[in-house]
């Protein structure tokens, strides 16, 4: 009970937050900007920090009428310039074909342009500004989701919150929407919170909606940690950048990736929540007391001690004496088809086995369907013992080693139930940014968990921790 | 019973006893919203609302918990069902919120003539004041409703009567009021309590659950 308590401290409560945080290091001006989003944008603008475009605002119901809703493009975001928890944002995708007043929305239904204009005179009237005053709404460019984001995102996009404080980011998280929450990347609202090493990017522990600690997204098989966000470096420097320029002492900046522009800044938070705490399994309120009182001079300092102080130290010190990279018995793979496809799967790391293994039909969807329809068309013989395989072996090497450009090699496999002859293709693979080029046999994993395993032969520049998730 | 002389003096000037005495208890029932906040962490419809019920549920006495909490629940009930079937209509605030008040003042009237017709006179005769006052609910619900969402208005307005109810006994404790028209001057406390609270930065009991997940991997 005693412990329990002591370990509470680490937390950061409300009123901590409100009373030792937000008071004294969020001032008005800065509070000013994080709360009108189109100053915001227009200072962040200024500063050369990326954000998305504004299309249109309309201040007043005169201009509403006198708006040309033919001129908006095809897609667009639809924003209360003083919302708040992503409230009264609305998302098109596209034009309904042959409609020239329709929109097609994120969930697939539609709207027109009746109901976009009673939406502008509900942002106007305030329904959607903190405290009910009346607002301005504005149009700006629609963020495109990134490749890699594809299947954890449900019909939104996801971003990026990173704390920051007295110019050192503290801790961060990736928010996923989800069938729950909308399509918006809001925890209140049941979105997915990602928590994320500071040092690699690299996301860890997860949390569903306001607390549920959760591995996998729901219904899927698609682990939740171990995803590298790109544009790390930049999407801190991002971030301590707009602390500097808003003048937020503790501030909670939101980061998306647009898939041509890279990161962008979505909006200042000068009222961060507190769920990012459970999402990564930490306590801000020690972090937080660790980097008061630091000077820290420039943006590429304050990024350093961040990562230094939050990030997974002990790992990176392994993998700088030893040379090799650490990873977890389960890993993210990236596999890259013959004609440059790239599937990523998770793969099973398998001391037990010798060589890598590979399931029929991941193999075809790559691009070996050709070779494989190849070798199943061979008239093999049928081996009943390990003596009889070792003697056949050399004979069927001779025969069809270089019998087809994709055919690599052949291996016999002796197994409880019974010993099969594989082909093997040749493969490159990315694991934890390590590529690797292997012979990989060829078989039927379909009944199997994992369409992949990697063998020894394989895992030379790696070493094993199999309590990483 | 033991008088202060000020509150005798005052009674004596012709203001009446009952209002000195809800006066002096404003500043406890305050007190006891504001602690709940940031001790406990139930949050409830901001600090007005929930010292108002208070007031409003005494004004019901003798059945004050039964018959203000009944028609507590009614209005909540209300709103919620009138939000359901004006959803589609796509209204503007003001006007939603005007018809949203209209039907609860109608259901209000509609449970009064049920108290009437039942023989509950304490709910038939009921003042106006009180009455006003629990249907002014319906618009901080509605303007939640549409802020936050359903769920968050329900849990809102579920805390804001807990609140009330626990204000309740607290003014209608015999002890108390006895001790605060002896003492007035003892109200002057809740200043030193309300600083107390005012800097209190430790986690709220709340937030001992909603992290106790991650305490042991802290």
């Amino acid at each position: 009970m005693f412990d329990f308590f002591k370990k509470s401290q680490n937390l950061l409560g409300m009123n901590a937050r409100n009373l030792d945080y937000i008071r004294p290091y969020n001032r008005k001006k800065g509070m000013r900007i994080a709360d009108n989003k189109l100053l915001c944008k227009r200072i962040l603008q200024k500063n050369n920090l990326g954000v998305s475009s504004l299309i249109a605002k309309i201040k007043t119901h005169e201009e509403l009428e006198q708006f040309d809703f033919t001129k908006l493009p095809d897609s667009f975001a639809l924003k209360p310039n003083r919302g708040f928890g992503g409230g009264g944002i609305i998302v098109v995708y596209a034009r309904k074909k042959n409609h020239s007043d329709a929109w097609i929305k994120a969930n697939g239904s539609l709207i027109t342009t009746d109901d976009i204009k009673s939406h502008i005179r509900n942002i106007l009237d305030g329904s959607f500004s903190l405290s009910n005053i009346p607002d301005i709404a504005f149009f700006e460019e629609r963020l495109k989701l990134l490749k890699l984001f594809k299947p954890y995102a449900f019909k939104g996009i996801p971003d990026i919150r990173v704390i920051i404080f007295n110019n050192v980011p503290v801790m961060a998280m990736l928010r996923l929407p989800t069938r729950a929450s909308d399509g918006k990347a809001n925890l209140q609202q049941g979105a997915i919170g990602v928590g994320i090493d500071l040092a690699t990017g690299t996301t860890t522990s997860a949390i569903l909606g306001k607390g549920h600690v959760i591995e996998y997204i729901p219904g899927t098989k698609l682990v939740l940690s171990g995803i590298k966000i790109p544009y790390w470096n930049e999407i801190l420097r991002m971030s301590v950048e707009s602390q500097r320029i808003s003048g937020l002492g503790f501030l909670g900046t939101d980061i998306s990736i647009d898939r041509e522009k890279g990161p962008v800044i979505l909006e200042l938070n000068a009222r961060p929540g507190l769920s990012i705490q459970l999402a990564n399994l930490a306590g801000l309120k020690s972090r937080l007391k660790r980097v008061s009182g630091l000077k820290i001079k420039t943006t590429e300092r304050g990024i350093r001690v961040g990562k230094n102080l939050f990030g997974g130290e002990i790992e990176e010190e392994i993998e700088e004496l030893s040379g090799k990279r650490v990873i977890g018995s389960i890993e993210k793979v990236k596999l890259i088809g013959k004609d440059g496809k790239e599937i990523e799967v998770e793969a099973k790391i398998d001391t037990g086995a010798d060589s890598t293994s590979i399931d029929i039909e991941l193999a075809k969807q790559l691009g070996f369907s050709e070779v494989l329809a190849y070798f199943k068309a061979l008239a093999l013989p049928v081996i009943t013992s390990r003596e009889e395989g070792q003697t056949l072996h050399a004979s069927l090497l001779d025969q069809y080693s270089k019998s087809h450009p994709d055919l690599a090699d052949i291996t016999i496999i002796y197994a409880s139930n019974g010993i099969s002859i594989r082909p093997k293709i040749k493969l490159l693979f990315i694991m934890d940014a390590t590529e690797i080029s292997a012979k990989v046999s060829v078989t039927d994993r379909s009944s199997l968990q994992y369409p992949l395993i990697i063998g020894r032969k394989n895992l030379g520049k790696f070493l094993i921790d199999t309590s990483k998730k | 019973m033991f008088h202060h002389p000020l509150v005798t003096f005052f009674v004596a000037q012709g203001i009446p006893e009952q209002t000195v005495l809800l006066l002096l208890m404003l500043p406890l029932v305050a007190t006891l919203v504001a602690f709940f906040r940031q001790v406990i962490g139930i949050k409830a419809f901001g600090i007005y609302t929930p010292s108002i019920i208070t007031f409003a549920l005494l004004a019901f006495d003798p059945n004050g918990i039964k018959y203000g909490s009944a028609m507590f629940i009614s209005i909540i009930l209300v709103g919620m069902v009138t939000r359901f079937l004006l959803r589609n209509l796509r209204l503007l605030y003001l006007p939603r919120v005007a018809i949203t008040l209209s039907i609860v003042s109608l259901s209000v009237l509609f449970l009064l003539f049920i108290g009437a017709i039942t023989h509950r006179t304490g709910l038939a005769s009921v003042s106006i004041f009180p009455l006003l006052i629990m249907i002014t609910l319906a618009e901080k619900f509605v303007a939640t409703q549409i802020e936050k969402g359903s769920k968050t208005a329900f849990i809102l307005a579920t805390e804001t009567l807990v609140i009330s109810i626990v204000g309740y006994f607290l003014v209608s404790w015999s002890w108390l009021t006895d001790f605060i028209l002896a003492y007035p001057w003892a109200i002057l406390f809740t200043f030193v309590i309300n600083v107390w609270l005012g800097k209190w930065s430790g986690l709220r009991f709340t937030e001992y659950f909603r992290f106790q997940k991650i305490t042991h991997s802290l």
